[in-house]
């Protein structure tokens, strides 16, 4: 469109200048501000379901409102002029100003692994193969030939092959489109595209990690490996419940629900699908593969299958091994021909997703033990070597995503996520921004520093009695909030808003919860498998949120064993990875569906001693204690018998 | 939140022979040590000590006392479990004293962790609560399916039934077994308790139960409430 106007982006804080930028009528502001190069995060993908794009149009005409801006932002945002960017096209010149809502912006999801090929050398062997084909267009009426025995006799095979349905209402139509030149391509040898034209230098493939609270998903060339594009952003069922349990109480016996919760993640995959293929000025025809991992719940959802089962004891799938269809079947619109493969399952609760880390760290190949803990809203840790695995899950539940913490957020703007105590607390927050509230590393991260300045005892109790002996300022800090003792980590004179941003003593249970199931686990697999703490080689911390844990704060609130800090690595995304590395190796994806196979699963709940081992993980690091007696200092348990 | 404090019984000198101390018992229970527990009711009872009053007097205020503090998330799971154990440990001691003394227990109380849910330590705690509190408690453990319940509510005429569920996806089956004692007709019989991490009032109600045990301590503080009110008799 030759018809540009000028849309002038207002600096919010007042301190840089304006941006100015001519852009087309009918383009959104969100592609404008990002043409422009201003950091206007999309959360959902810019469908219009999430609010952290959200701009004020101060002045200039102003674009009606569109239903999403309805939706999200109800009406009295709308009448002040606030507008979804991704929704708002562009009609005038304007007056903008970026204004996200605080809680939700800049949510730093991991993904643009990108380190595919630097860190795992995988074969590029994807199964997915497209060959340019001249076929005759049948021309004799006596010795009577078909269009697909045409297309077989260019192949070279002497018989029809079988091929979809849908494939063969294109097929006339595509045999005489170019006089016969053809792109056939196959997966594993199987015909699942046939188009005009010669397309085979465009073969791509998308792998995607539906957890729990997130999804993410990149696109990929199977030609070099190539990373091109990755997206990603709130899972939106989460508005359904937080934690695995809750998803599934939530579509329990209740087919429709599960409907519901289908078609959220179903549209979510279809837009970051077409998002990544618009980036890299992909075709969504081109491609050909997917790879979807997830915990098993996500799985079943995904699918379309009844997670009820999974939420009960004994906690079994409806399936284990790999799942391939098209996905068509599948529902994903926008790839309707493409592979998609799910990856295998091991149990209710190490899914696709633990598979998947397994086979990026590669801890099935190690001469000695590694342990593999991956933290999500559910923990998995895996545990072994080439000799052979073991898994569990941990049922941390969100408190180590922020949730259900009284000022818990997600990793986002203004999220205290570093806490430094000496005579009073100093705080950093992501983005630098004033604190609003705290994520869960920033929660790690307080208890670890507030049991160090003897704020805290390791039993998880708030030392308020002991008030008078700590340096005054934190003193200070120890005050009863809405009848609960707490901790205030930033006044609501330096905070982002009006109260003061404290650590209740109920959260700092919630937390010991969390993570007492996670170093429970470390610990039961350790027992099982008679391992002691010096014969672990390396612990593999992964997990889309561990990118932020200070580990020696992860080591001294007891999340992770006490082993020494340069013996536990942090790996990422790994389940990420792992099912990128399945979308461009078929060796891979193979590699997953016989190690799920062998490895063996323990049931925490139903280990003897369970208990004991859970109430002894609850405790923090005793920092009065010396702590050289790594791991042999475990107390005598305390559970009560009978 | 004003901090919990230790209840002295009333009158709990003048129960004793002269010169006796209670406040070592107290503090062993309060902070776990089981041993002095249990080498302290030895004593108590060769000193001829009525075994009510050494219940009432010297165990039960340092139990108390740990017991409000865990409903008022001082004190957490490790330490109210220590308690409950050196508790135990002065219980066991007792009890058949008191037993050859015909005195009754408060109620049988059937307690389970429902079908599909293996979560095993809130309603242990419960049950040691309850057990410490005077009252018979037959424990079902774990998936407890509502045939067993009822079989077991049977068996023993129990007074009251509690179901603990600690997974979202497994309370449903607390209202499933409450539907279950209502087919088999029994459930006027006995008062029913429900608890866990994700119940609420609000469910409690729902399902049709008597009771709500937000924590141990208002579980026992409920099942002493719910056991005293009428129901229909055990033929």
């Amino acid at each position: 469109m030759s018809d540009g106007v000028t849309v002038t982006f207002v600096d919010p804080t007042g301190k840089a200048a304006d941006k100015k930028r001519s852009a087309a009528i009918g383009s959104t502001f969100l592609e404008v501000a990002q043409a422009a190069g201003l950091e206007l995060p999309a959360t959902c993908g810019g469908r219009g379901q999430c609010r952290s794009c959200r701009i004020k149009v101060l002045d200039g005409d102003l674009p009606p409102p569109t239903i999403m801006d309805e939706v999200q932002l109800g009406h009295d945002e709308v009448h002040e002029r606030f507008r979804l960017s991704c929704q708002t096209k562009v009609i005038a010149d304007c007056r903008v100003m970026v204004a996200p809502p605080k809680t939700e912006v800049g949510h730093q999801f991991l993904m643009g692994t990108g380190g595919v090929e630097a860190a795992h050398r995988v074969g590029l062997d994807s199964g997915v193969e497209k060959r340019f084909i001249q076929a005759k267009t049948p021309d004799d009426e006596h010795h009577q030939t078909s269009d697909l025995e045409e297309v077989a006799l260019a192949l070279g095979l002497d018989a029809e092959v079988p091929v979809p349905l849908e494939l063969l209402r294109e097929l006339p139509g595509a045999l005489r489109a170019q006089g016969g030149g053809l792109t056939v391509t196959s997966f594993n040898g199987e015909i699942i595209d046939i188009e005009s034209g010669d397309t085979s230098g465009r073969k791509y493939g998308m792998a995607f990690d539906i957890g729990t609270t997130s999804i993410v998903g990149s696109l990929m060339d199977l030609e070099t490996g190539a990373e091109l594009a990755s997206v990603g952003g709130i899972n939106p069922q989460t508005v359904y419940g937080g934690d695995l349990m809750s998803r599934i109480a939530y579509a329990q016996f209740a087919p429709k629900k599960l409907q519901t919760l289908r078609a959220k993640v179903l549209n979510a995959v279809n837009g970051y699908a077409k998002q990544a293929c618009a980036e890299a000025g992909v075709e969504l025809r081109h491609v050909h593969k997917v790879v979807i991992v997830g915990n098993t719940c996500m799985h079943h959802i995904f699918l379309g299958i009844d997670p009820t089962y999974v939420g009960l004891a004994p906690y079994a799938p409806v399936v284990r091994g790999a799942v391939v269809a098209p996905g068509s079947d599948m529902l994903l619109k926008t790839l309707p021909r493409a592979r998609v493969c799910l990856l295998p399952i091991v149990a209710g609760f190490v899914g696709a997703d633990t598979m998947a880390a397994v086979l990026a760290t590669r801890i099935y190949d190690s001469a000695e033990t590694r342990c593999l803990v991956d933290i999500g809203t559910n923990g998995e840790v895996v545990m072994g070597s080439r000799d052979g695995l073991m898994a569990c899950s941990a049922p941390a539940g969100p408190a180590l995503e922020g949730a259900q913490i009284r000022h818990g957020m997600r990793g986002a703007i203004g999220a205290i996520e570093k806490v430094e105590i000496g005579e009073d607390v100093v705080c950093e927050t992501i983005g630098g921004a004033p604190p609003i509230g705290i994520c869960g590393s920033g929660l790690i991260d307080a208890v670890a520093k507030m049991l160090v300045a003897g704020v805290l005892d390791a039993s998880g109790r708030l030392r308020t009695k002991a008030k008078a002996s700590l340096p005054p300022a934190l003193g200070g800090r120890l005050i009863e909030s809405e009848g609960k003792e707490s901790f205030v980590l930033a006044w609501a004179a330096e905070a982002g808003k009006d109260e003061d941003i404290t650590l209740t003593q109920t959260d700092i249970r919630q937390l010991q919860l969390a993570k007492g199931a996670i170093c429970s686990g470390v610990v039961t697999l350790q027992k099982v498998m008679g391992i002691a703490d010096d014969e672990i080689k390396e612990l593999m911390l992964c997990g889309g949120f561990g990118n932020y844990i200070n580990i020696e704060s992860a080591v001294r609130i007891r999340l992770l064993p006490e082993l020494p800090l340069d013996k536990i690595t942090y790996y990422g995304n790994a389940a990420a990875l792992g099912a990128q590395m399945a979308l461009l190796s078929e060796t891979e994806r193979a590699r997953a569906e016989e190690l799920a196979r062998g490895m063996d699963h323990v049931s925490l709940a139903s280990q003897p001693d369970f208990q004991d081992v859970f109430v002894e993980a609850l405790k923090f690091q005793d920092q009065n204690a010396r702590r050289d007696s790594v791991g042999d200092s475990k107390d005598v348990p305390v559970a009560a018998e009978g | 939140m004003a901090e919990p404090v230790l209840q002295i019984p009333e009158g709990w000198d003048g129960r004793v022979p002269d010169g006796w101390e209670w406040r070592t018992l107290w503090d062993a229970v309060e902070t776990g040590d089981h041993i002095y527990a249990d080498s302290r009711v030895k004593e108590s009872i060769a000193a001829e000590i009525h075994p009510k009053v050494i219940l009432d007097d010297g165990l039960f205020p340092g139990f108390n006392l740990q017991g409000d503090r865990f409903t008022e998330q001082i004190i957490f799971i490790p330490e109210m479990l220590i308690t409950a154990r050196a508790m135990k440990a002065g219980l066991k001691l007792i009890r058949p004293l008191l037993a050859a003394m015909a005195v009754k227990p408060l109620g049988t109380f059937v307690m389970g962790t429902v079908l599909g849910d293996m979560h095993d330590i809130g309603q242990s705690i419960v049950s040691i609560m309850l057990e410490n509190a005077g009252f018979n408690v037959i424990n079902l453990g774990t998936d407890v399916h509502p045939d067993k319940f009822i079989e077991a509510a049977r068996r023993e005429q129990a007074d009251l039934i509690g179901f603990s569920a600690l997974l979202s996806t497994t309370v449903y089956y607390q209202k499933v077994t409450i539907e279950e004692f209502v087919k088999a007709g029994l459930r006027d019989k006995v008062k029913i308790l429900i608890g866990g991490a994700p119940t609420t009032q609000e469910w409690a109600d729902d399902c049709g139960a008597d009771g709500w045990g937000k924590d141990a301590v208002v579980a026992v503080r409920l099942a002493r409430e719910l056991v005293g009110q009428p129901r229909e008799a055990w033929a």
